[in-house]
């Protein structure tokens, strides 16, 4: 261990440039590492004293070059050597004898032959990493002088980088040291990092990113293939021995985005004569001067970034999911206590204080135990913040970014399935509702568009609004090809809401032309339906010329649903809160039978299919004449109908539990609760119910009661 | 007791079973008139009967979902999944919650018991493998069978019993 951070003081003396520096450090190693080890190290670092520090000193830019070259040379012996000297060390510290598959295959075997949780960690730490990364390098190309983003996002490379190297994941090892070398130069102010430097830098982001989910799905047992960094690397190394051509004109690409990113190989083009270096190095301390105002409002959300994360720490999400169990248990336990006959009866006041006290506490205690899973949006929107960018530049059009409400919390894995539908509208928003900068000059706008997202809580549930200031939702085009696909029968009268909830139509796509980004007419129905999914809502406002807004209305949390607890025979079941519209006792005659089969029954005006829930299930119920049930009015995917069962027992919140194994995908059941006497509820799947109703029944009434009902839904919205 | 199982064993099954260490710590448990044993380090914990919520659409064996301390685990009856006919629960009858190990990880699982006995230290001789009982019983769910005071314990492979759906006709090893 100590010789590793040895290893690691050298290194970062090496890349500070301070090569005297490293050699008292080689010698105190030299005490525990035989010299043969030691040699080839110590030979190189000698070639690099006799070198010229910095190339840009020499006088002619022919001989800058040559000397470049060889420190060059010097500079790669050495590396070379640390990472060997590294690598035997930590083989050497490697109990498992796994020496001779890791060197023959590295990147397919190293994988397996590793330990999983170690890679595991790894995966965990470089993904954090990148995430910061990504953060600090947007703030880098609007401030290439920004001295702690740089300094942020080299120590994440940096830390990448021994990381991988300790796991053998060479070809992460190898993209990150090179961008960490482009990073350094520009630290220490030999290069600005211009847009095409932030570029090759985020590509090797990217190409990490990638990496690392194919070491997870090879962990998991799954092979995945991305290609081997083989041009990245090229234009990295060409970047860094380069600095001068890389480092060109900051404003000539910033004008030209489309350029740049077409093509990042011709962002590095022919070498530019040495004065360049001078003028080059000048610019970032006057920039700097210009710009401090604005360097300190970056840097104070920054570092209250980073005071917060010393205050977290990581939890196993197994550990939290005990914990949330246990209290759930205690709240169970608590409550059978408090309410128990005998104590209730004892009239006893100071037991009734104390477990009125008891209740608050344990209330309490569950309310912080739920909050453990909330995380802040931010993570999410950070990702928005990248992709505006791409996108824009792909687009050909100017595009900003607000964010409003970071901090706002939300379950974590809600904000994990709401990542691709967020993803989606924003690029959409960019592609067909920001317009190109001249039209946009044309109506009096901005040139620049911009995107909000809004994230904010009301009463139980978080609100995420995207709003974009761009042309609006065209009304006439999205009714006319509704009209044309047989969406919505022509002439009929739709309201605006109506109108645009169209879009989320499978196949529906109102683009002109299929482009790279949007139009291929998949994608807002998935919106909806992951949405959907969530517990969510989404609805959509649109001024034309002015711009639109998307609403998302989504649940805290997942753990826990609103359910009504309802009683067929000696069993109880959970319908979730969210489908139900409405419950009443039928009045004689209400109900009314079609073909002495399926039972209907009359709700304001519509006629809706009813469902015995004791059939559904095959459970014995009490009942058997309809008037005695009580009735359910559900709606699932906008369809509505009426469940039936014996009795109404209560509302209660109940957290969702799988049922574990193979009654996981049981039809019908979406899972399990602990009701409030402690035994198991099931919370029921309202739409397998509907769909898989009365399955005894022949397949042709099954279809013409079918088409009965949705006539009865045409007559509702029409 | 079936006359099949005081046969002498038979030569080795499956040589994978074979090579798993078998001897160590047993539970062993009434399920109708037969004594069986599962390894100690499968056994989570052993739990008084208790009220199992039914699900629907399951098969007839799995008698339904219990709340283990905040936990929702299914319950299997061992008698109906070994095809023995249902009786009625007594004082005797508890659930013994066994950790499987299955292609989607462990699980917990209840097994519903006529009757819970003891532990016994059982050594690798004391155990034999399990006779070729022809065709109709299929013994992939089974160990071996060990004797022990004279009487004679059949084994279960219990990650094998639970996660199997075929292994109704065990019964017919009992009666």
């Amino acid at each position: 261990m100590q010789l590793n951070q040895n290893l690691d003081r050298i290194a970062e003396q090496y890349l500070l440039e301070d090569f005297s520096g490293i050699r008292p450090l080689l010698a105190e190693l030299s005490a525990h590492l035989s010299h043969d080890q030691l040699a080839p190290l110590a030979a190189s670092l000698d070639q690099l004293l006799a070198e010229p520090a910095a190339p840009a000193e020499a006088a002619a830019p022919a001989e800058a070059a040559t000397m470049g070259q060889a420190s060059q040379q010097a500079r790669a012996e050495f590396e070379g050597a640390l990472e060997a000297l590294r690598r035997a060390l930590s083989q050497s510290a490697a109990p498992a004898p796994s020496t001779g598959a890791t060197s023959s295959s590295p990147a397919a075997s190293s994988v397996l032959s590793q330990d999983p949780e170690l890679v595991g960690d790894f995966l965990l730490e470089a993904r954090e990493h990148l995430g910061s990364v990504e953060q600090g390098l947007l703030i880098i190309e609007k401030d290439p002088s920004h001295k702690e983003s740089l300094h942020s996002v080299f120590r994440s490379f940096h830390t990448i980088k021994g990381l991988a190297g300790f796991l053998e994941f060479d070809r992460i090892q190898d993209v990150a040291h090179e961008v960490e070398t482009i990073l350094d130069m520009a630290r220490n102010g030999q290069i600005v990092m211009g847009p095409a430097l932030v570029d090759l830098a985020l590509s090797g982001a990217d190409f990490i990113q990638r990496e690392t989910n194919r070491i997870e799905s090879e962990l998991h047992g799954r092979t995945e293939f991305v290609a081997a960094p083989v041009e990245l690397l090229a234009h990295l190394r060409a970047a860094a021995q380069d600095p001068g051509a890389a480092a060109q004109d900051p404003g000539a690409a910033a004008q030209d985005p489309s350029a740049a990113a077409q093509d990042p190989s011709t962002a590095v083009p022919a070498n530019i004569p040495a004065e360049a270096h001078a003028e080059v190095l000048a610019v970032p301390s006057a920039e700097e001067a210009a710009k401090l105002p604005e360097a300190v409002a970056v840097d104070a959300p920054a570092r209250r970034a980073q005071t917060q994360e010393s205050y977290s720490i990581r939890v196993d999400t197994a550990k939290l999911d005990y914990l949330l169990d246990m209290v759930g248990e205690m709240v169970i336990a608590e409550s059978m206590v408090r309410l128990d006959p005998e104590i209730a009866a004892s009239g006893n006041a100071r037991l009734q204080r104390n477990l009125t006290q008891l209740r608050r506490v344990t209330e309490e205690v569950q309310k912080v135990a739920m909050a453990t899973r909330l995380v802040p949006v931010s993570a999410l929107f950070q990702r928005v913040n990248r992709l505006v960018r791409d996108t824009s530049r792909k687009a050909g059009k100017l595009a900003e970014v607000e964010f409003f409400g970071e901090e706002t919390q939300l379950d974590k894995t809600i904000i994990e399935e709401l990542t691709d539908p967020i993803m989606h509208m924003v690029r959409n928003s960019i592609d067909h509702g920001i317009e190109q900068p001249e039209q946009r000059v044309a109506a009096g706008k901005a040139r620049a568009g911009k995107i909000q997202l809004k994230a904010y809580r009301q009463a139980d549930h978080i609100l995420i609004e995207i709003v974009d200031d761009g042309r609006g939702l065209n009304r006439e085009r999205i009714r006319n090809k509704a009209t044309e696909r047989g969406l919505v029968p022509e002439g009929a009268v739709l309201t605006d809401s109506e109108i645009f909830q169209l879009i989320f139509e499978p196949g529906f796509s109102t683009a002109e032309k299929v482009t790279d980004l949007s139009g291929r007419g998949v994608g807002m129905d998935v919106v909806k339906k992951q949405i959907t999914k969530l517990r969510g809502k989404i609805d959509i406002q649109s001024t034309p010329g002015v711009g639109t807004t998307f609403y998302l209305k989504l649940p805290l949390t997942l753990a826990i649903i609103e359910g009504l607890v309802v009683g067929v025979g000696r069993e109880r079941f959970i319908v979730p809160i969210f489908s139900v519209q409405e419950m009443f006792r039928p009045a004689p005659g209400q109900i009314s039978t079609v073909q002495g089969k399926a039972e209907m029954v009359m709700v304001r005006n519509t006629l809706l299919p009813v469902v015995r829930l004791e059939d559904a299930l095959s459970v014995v119920g009490s009942h058997s004449a309809s008037e005695d049930g009580l009735m359910i009015v559900a709606e699932i995917e906008g369809k509505r109908f009426v469940l039936m069962v014996d009795e109404f027992i209560g509302k209660q919140e109940v957290v969702i539990k799988s049922l574990g194994g193979s009654l996981k995908n049981t039809p019908g059941v979406a899972g399990g609760a602990i009701l409030g006497d402690g035994r198991v509820g099931l919370i029921l799947d309202l739409e397998a119910i509907y769909r898989d109703r009365e399955p005894k029944e022949e397949n042709s009434t099954e279809t013409r009661k079918q088409s009965f009902c949705f006539s009865e839904q045409d007559l509702v919205t029409v | 007791m079936s006359t099949n199982i005081s046969l002498p064993a038979a030569p080795p099954l499956a040589s994978s079973l074979a090579a798993m260490p078998r001897g160590g710590k047993y539970l062993t448990f009434q399920v109708a008139e037969e004594e069986f044993g599962i390894q100690v380090l499968k056994v989570r914990e052993i739990m008084g009967l208790q009220e199992i919520t039914a699900v629907p659409h399951t098969p007839h064996y799995v008698k339904g979902v219990i709340n283990l301390r905040g936990k929702v685990i299914p319950v299997v009856d061992l008698r109906l999944k070994f095809g023995l006919p249902e009786t009625e629960y007594t004082q005797r009858t508890c659930i013994i919650v066994t950790e499987i190990v299955s292609t989607e990880g462990n699980m917990l699982i209840g097994a519903v018991v006529d009757g819970v006995s003891e532990v016994l230290n059982l050594a690798e001789a004391d155990i034999e493998d399990t006779p070729d009982f022809g065709r109709e019983v299929n013994t992939r769910g089974l160990l071996g069978m060990a004797k022990s005071k004279g009487k004679v314990k059949i084994l279960l492979d219990i990650d094998e019993v639970m996660t199997a759906t075929e292994l109704q006709n065990l019964g017919s090893l009992v009666n």
